[in-house]
């Protein structure tokens, strides 16, 4: 947490900033949650993983996410791909873990490796 | 007063994401309300481009699997039992080129047949053996039934599953577990067979040592309904264990895949340590691979987000249950724990060895079951396995957000990377009773026909999960999928 940058300079985050800002991040995730989080090929066509050189992030994100993220959709979790989530939270989630979702380590997966998921992630989120 | 960045992460996950699990229901595939008829409608399926559908049979009820003779007509299957322990007659019919369907053979209350393949003139069949136990039968030209082998240990929660004839041709046939996580609990009265064998519980390949942990629980075979007993590991319903006891091995034995000579004989142990190895198939370079159903949220010891697992079978190795999932073991932090319950704690004094990593991982309750592997190059993905998935039984294996499978995927086995291959459309994933359209169901089988140029698939058809599994009587399905000769050719 400690590389982490202010994503609002100059904005002093006190308790009712705070929960002005949790209640907008979360009517956003909610909105933005009615879309379809479906991308798979026979909805949404081929992916090409190689182009943007994200074969080891999907090899990674199959092993560790998927079973509860099924290709990015809801199934045990919540969907993915239709969450704005920005790199920093997803990093935090995984770490922590909240609510159901275990907690990843570094031991689980490195810092690297999770760089890698979460470049595949954004990339399938947009592809659809 | 300031809050740091980290509290208001927290916060705001806590809100989104935390929020999303604990305060939801589960939205199952199962948990929806079917009127019938089942309709069958192929443009609700979606493919990869190139590809078509289309329904060979409707109207069958419980099929399980197809195989193919020598001439490549096919033959279906249909269970006689399914969860929810509604009983009808196992079958074996030929499809005949209109799609009629002929009665090869009917078989009696012993159910669910599982699986079918056809060698050298004869069918063999796993006999499921809820009631009698498990046995794997011959089915010879003349349509007489034979027993290759019986007394198979299948009167719980998992059956006798394949069978396959490997290239050294033997037969080989997967044998699941009598309870969820080694322990048996009131989940079993649930399924309904431990007032039926109030004595059967999971029996080891191998011998091994137990740590001796205990479990309560209520006991519904009591007219008391709130009498309270203790159970052990590999022990009957109501028997304590202690710290160091040891349950001897045996073959045949439960999460196990065995062999057995094509006329019958004494079966040999191939590997251990599985918990329901649904589907086996031999790779095209003759590399033997199983699906597992990996544990539910349920009984004495529930164990939480574990996904179905392809596995490649090394001879003599152990594959982790009840201890593991893949190579993880239960009791690693908290990765296991069911939101407010406890982290799955450890039943064995040692491990018979750590198992192997897993080939994949699908999606957890997904119930991945029958597979094939393409082997033509005209359908593609040569040395992929297609795998059916048969799709959760929430909320009764634990709960989920979305339905989960009801489709086919295919797997790259060198990579893990899992691909859907056949779903049905819509904005979420799901069944068809539960979308409302026409397409897939509950797909629990996929094979390539002799000429690899075409997949089947069979489709249970509609599974209502309330309180119980309510399977619906006649609507089966068997697809079959193939390359679309395009306009030109049509």
């Amino acid at each position: 947490m400690a590389n982490f940058k202010r994503p609002w300079p100059g904005i002093e985050v006190t308790v009712p900033v705070a929960a002005a800002m949790s209640l907008l991040l979360s009517i956003l995730m909610l909105v933005s949650g009615c879309g379809s989080a479906r991308r798979t090929e026979p909805i949404a066509g081929p992916m090409s993983v190689a182009a943007g050189d994200l074969t080891q992030g999907r090899k990674l994100f199959m092993k560790t996410c998927d079973q509860c993220h099924p290709r990015g959709e809801a199934g045990l979790a919540p969907a993915l791909n239709n969450k704005p989530l920005p790199a920093f939270a997803i990093k935090f989630q995984v770490r922590h873990g909240l609510g159901a979702m275990p907690s990843f380590s570094k031991d689980d997966i490195n810092d690297q490796e999770l760089e890698e998921i979460i470049r595949y992630l954004q990339a399938l989120r947009q592809h659809q | 007063m300031t809050v740091g960045m980290r509290d208001l992460l927290f916060l705001v996950c806590a809100v989104v994401l935390a929020g999303c699990y604990s305060m939801r229901g589960s939205e199952g595939g199962g948990q929806t309300a079917y009127v019938p008829p089942r309709q069958v409608n192929v443009s609700d399926i979606a493919l990869p481009a190139g590809y078509r559908i289309e329904p060979v049979v409707t109207g069958l009820t419980f099929p399980t699997a197809v195989t193919f003779d020598e001439s490549g007509r096919p033959f279906v299957l249909e269970a006689g039992y399914s969860y929810g322990e509604l009983w009808t007659a196992p079958r074996l019919l030929r499809v005949e080129p209109e799609g009629q369907l002929s009665v090869v053979v009917t078989g009696g209350a012993n159910g669910p047949w599982t699986g079918v393949v056809f060698h050298d003139g004869n069918f063999y069949i796993a006999e499921g053996g809820e009631l009698e136990g498990g046995r794997i039968l011959r089915i010879t030209p003349g349509g007489k039934i034979q027993v290759v082998i019986e007394n198979l240990p299948s009167l719980g929660d998992h059956h006798t599953n394949g069978p396959v004839v490997g290239p050294d041709g033997w037969l080989y046939f997967g044998q699941g577990t009598a309870t969820n996580s080694g322990v048996v609990g009131e989940d079993n009265a649930a399924f309904g067979w431990l007032k039926r064998q109030a004595k059967f519980h999971d029996t080891p390949c191998r011998d091994i040592q137990l740590a001796g942990e205990n479990f309560m629980s209520g006991n519904p075979l009591a007219p008391d309904t709130t009498e309270k007993v203790t159970t052990g590991a590999f022990s009957a319903f109501g028997t304590p264990t202690a710290k160091g006891q040891v349950i001897h091995g045996t073959v045949p034995c439960n999460g196990a895949v065995m062999r057995v000579p094509l006329l019958g004989g004494k079966p040999e142990l191939v590997a251990w340590g599985f918990r329901n190895p649904f589907g086996l198939a031999f790779s095209p370079n003759g590399q033997l691979y199983v699906t597992d159903n990996s544990y539910d949220v349920r009984g004495s010891r529930p164990v939480f987000g574990t996904g179905d697992l392809l596995w490649r079978v090394q001879a003599g190795a152990w594959y982790g249950w009840p201890e593991f999932h893949g190579s993880l073991p239960l009791d690693k932090g908290n990765r296991f724990m069911p939101p407010g319950k406890t982290t799955p704690t450890r039943l064995l004094a040692e491990h018979p060895s750590t198992p192997p990593e897993p080939v994949a991982v699908f999606d957890v309750h997904s119930s991945s079951n029958g597979f094939d592997f393409s082997t033509h190059k005209g359908f593609g993905h040569v040395g992929q396995a297609f795998v059916a998935q048969f799709g959760d039984m929430a909320p009764g294996v634990g709960k989920v957000l979305a339905p989960v499978g009801f489709k086919i995927v295919r797997v790259d086995t060198a990579t893990g990377v899992i691909e859907d291959f056949a779903v049905n459309k819509g904005k979420i994933n799901g069944p068809a009773s539960w979308l409302h359209t026409g397409g897939l169901e509950r797909p629990v089988s996929a094979r390539f026909s002799p000429s690899g140029e075409t997949l089947y698939v069979v489709d249970f058809g509609v599974m209502v999960v309330t309180d119980k599994p309510l399977p619906q009587k006649q609507t089966g399905v068997l697809w079959r999928i193939s390359k679309d000769p395009g306009p030109a050719s049509r």
